[in-house]
């Protein structure tokens, strides 16, 4: 178990910055998740920490101790990746004792790390066979076991569950949260999924284009997100996002709706252009609200997704911009077509800066 | 047209197309087979017989009597399996060295040594073994065989290493082994089919060599098919032993290339597919 301290790192390719300085304080034993669109920079984030890529500036530490230069091997960490990488031509207690056997560890330890972890695991009938024998559920578990049997000071996940089907991933999530409780180690954990991120984290850092858009709790991120990307990345689905302007004690949007901000109205923003933020499922029907048309209706069983089209939208613009989604709990008998009067919870609101994207 | 009748029209089409192409070795093979079970008088025969009467079986056996063979069939060995051995040791590491290191450049100039002629090392190569004073033993052969095999195999395991996938290598890392040790126990194990086929096409290209043996080899050196060679005489050309030696010769190799056949194709396709 350690922390790990990321300061100001960067890395280029050449003249491309992927990377552009990002600082992050990861204590002993936490979970923290990396998350973010594609191409945003996690993955090779986590290739620093691992000691697979250059860091091109800045400082990366492990347990206090800088490791810039320090090759993998002896960063004492361990990384389950995407694609499992075991190892074909060994048995599954091969794969999962070979760090073990590099060291030349005696083999009666071997033998007796190699069955803790897949106790933990449920691997032990499956210990004889070879990877090609077995399915992607049971070799992602087979990953994981040889990264516990390493008993390292930091876990390191890439996309594990990117490449399972999705009643798999939601029994491994919690598998893989339950090891983390019972171990206690720290992990870092790369993903696309905000809802993994959600789920599994202690601390959720979510990047876009090689920064950081904000560090903070999963529910911290969900109640108070700091600007629009943030906003609209995490939740799904995700948040409306409604232009228009603030008058008086309220939200006017571009159709000319009224939307109440409860009087949380930022000081000398009168007529100034911002976009209201509300989460679909804070919605309700009321008299006084703003008329919409309802689009779709999609029924799941626990919720119902409903997709509306404000009726004051103005022609010529993208129908798709204006449309609406709305989630309620109970099962309704709307039909598409119909018009509905909803409100937002002005509580629960959000108000953005239409040019920089920060919160109001 | 109904769609069996035209299914097999295809399928006909198909196999005219095949027999036209293969037919011309194909027919070699069979011409050879049966000038070498003939006796003199029926190969000037016209019209040719393809089938004798008699089979002249003492054209196979004159091969092992009398004419060394064995001793010429032992120098291919050494030759070539030396040739080959030296080659993997050398081009396997050279191979994952020059795929992971991504030196294209001495990729090229590996191809450019592969596409000179044999012939312009030749005479250099000649004089110094002179010099050396190795010119009665299998050794100038040995070394100017590494000239066709090492590249074979480099080429080869660089097409190899270069699909192998990364990851498995930087699991390794991070499990603690040295760039040797990731070499020695991931990079070999799963390149095993790829230097199967670069030992087998090592063998080939070596085996069938004919133009290093004549130059470099003297009467006790000299390997098979320049033995073969060396059947034609001045005075008639017997063509019956003549054709049963070149069998010989070409025998081991044919039954290796088609006991092989699968392996030397995956070999040379490897990673023009993804998940090939």
């Amino acid at each position: 178990m350690a922390s790990v301290s990321i300061r100001n790192v960067r890395k280029s390719y050449g003249p491309v910055e992927i990377i552009k300085g990002v600082s992050i304080d990861i204590q002993d034993g936490e979970f923290v998740i990396l998350v973010g669109p594609s191409g945003c920079g996690k993955s090779t984030l986590l290739r620093m920490i691992a000691g697979l890529e250059e860091i091109s500036g800045g400082t990366i530490a492990i347990d206090d101790r800088i490791v810039n230069d320090m090759p993998p091997k002896d960063r004492d960490i361990a990384m389950v990746f995407q694609n499992y990488a075991l190892y074909p031509h060994m048995t599954i207690a091969d794969n999962m004792s070979f760090a073990l056997r590099l060291k030349n560890t005696a083999k009666s330890e071997i033998a007796a790390k190699v069955e803790r972890a897949a106790d933990i695991l449920g691997l032990g009938p499956l210990l004889g066979r070879f990877p090609r024998q077995l399915s992607g559920g049971q070799r992602q578990r087979v990953a994981m076991g040889r990264a516990i049997v390493r008993d390292p000071k930091v876990f390191l996940f890439d996309e594990p569950l990117s490449n399972l089907d999705a009643k798999l991933r939601v029994q491994m999530r919690t598998e893989i949260k339950e090891m983390h409780q019972r171990l206690k180690t720290t992990t870092v954990y790369v993903t696309h999924d905000q809802i993994e991120a959600m789920t599994m984290a202690d601390k959720i850092v979510v990047m876009h284009d090689g920064i950081i858009e904000q560090i903070g709790a999963p529910l911290d991120l969900y109640d108070n997100p700091a600007n629009m990307f943030v906003a609209g990345f995490i939740g799904s689905p995700a948040m409306n996002f409604i232009p228009g302007s603030i008058g008086g004690d309220g939200f006017t949007t571009e159709s000319g709706d009224r939307l109440p901000l409860g009087g949380r109205v930022p000081a000398a923003s009168d007529g100034r252009p911002a976009v209201y933020g509300v989460r679909p499922e804070h919605f309700r029907l009321a008299d006084e609200g703003m008329a919409a048309e309802v689009v779709v209706v999609e029924p799941t069983g626990s919720e119902t997704q409903m997709v509306l089209r404000p009726l004051g939208a103005k022609a010529g613009r993208e129908d798709r911009k204006r449309e609406l989604t709305w989630v309620l709990r109970e099962r309704t008998g709307a039909k598409p077509g119909e018009v509905v009067r909803i409100a937002p919870d002005p509580a629960l609101a959000h108000l953005f800066n239409p040019d920089t994207g920060l919160r109001l | 047209m109904s769609r069996p009748l035209r299914k097999l029209l295809d399928k006909a089409g198909m196999a005219v197309c095949v027999l036209l192409l293969v037919s011309p070795a194909l027919l070699f093979f069979i011409w050879m087979l049966s000038l070498s079970l003939k006796f003199e008088i029926d190969n000037g025969a016209y019209p040719p017989i393809l089938i004798p009467d008699r089979f002249a079986w003492k054209n196979y056996t004159t091969i092992f009597e009398g004419n060394s063979f064995l001793l010429y069939f032992w120098n291919s060995l050494i030759v070539t399996g030396a040739a080959t051995l030296f080659a993997l040791l050398v081009g396997v590491p050279a191979g994952y060295g020059i795929a992971r290191m991504r030196a294209h450049k001495s990729a090229v100039v590996i191809m450019i040594a592969r596409m000179t002629p044999g012939l312009s090392f030749l005479i250099p190569l000649f004089l110094l073994f002179q010099w050396l004073g190795l010119l009665g033993t299998l050794w100038p052969q040995i070394i100017i065989h590494l000239v066709v095999t090492v590249p074979i195999v480099i080429w080869i395991m660089i097409g190899y290493f270069e699909t192998t996938p990364m990851e498995l290598e930087e699991a390794a890392m991070v499990d603690g082994a040295t760039r040797w040790q990731i070499f020695a126990k991931v990079a070999l194990p799963i390149a095993k089919p790829g230097i199967v086929v670069a030992f087998i096409l090592s063998v080939i290209f070596s085996w069938n060599n004919f133009v290093f043996g004549i130059v470099l080899a003297s009467r006790e050196t000299r390997t098979l098919p320049v033995a073969v060679y060396n059947m034609l005489s001045f005075e008639q050309v017997s063509w019956g032993p003549l054709a049963a030696a070149a069998l010989v010769v070409t025998l081991p190799v044919l039954i290796l290339t088609v006991a092989a056949q699968r392996q030397i194709v995956a070999g040379l396709t490897a990673g023009a597919v993804k998940g090939g």
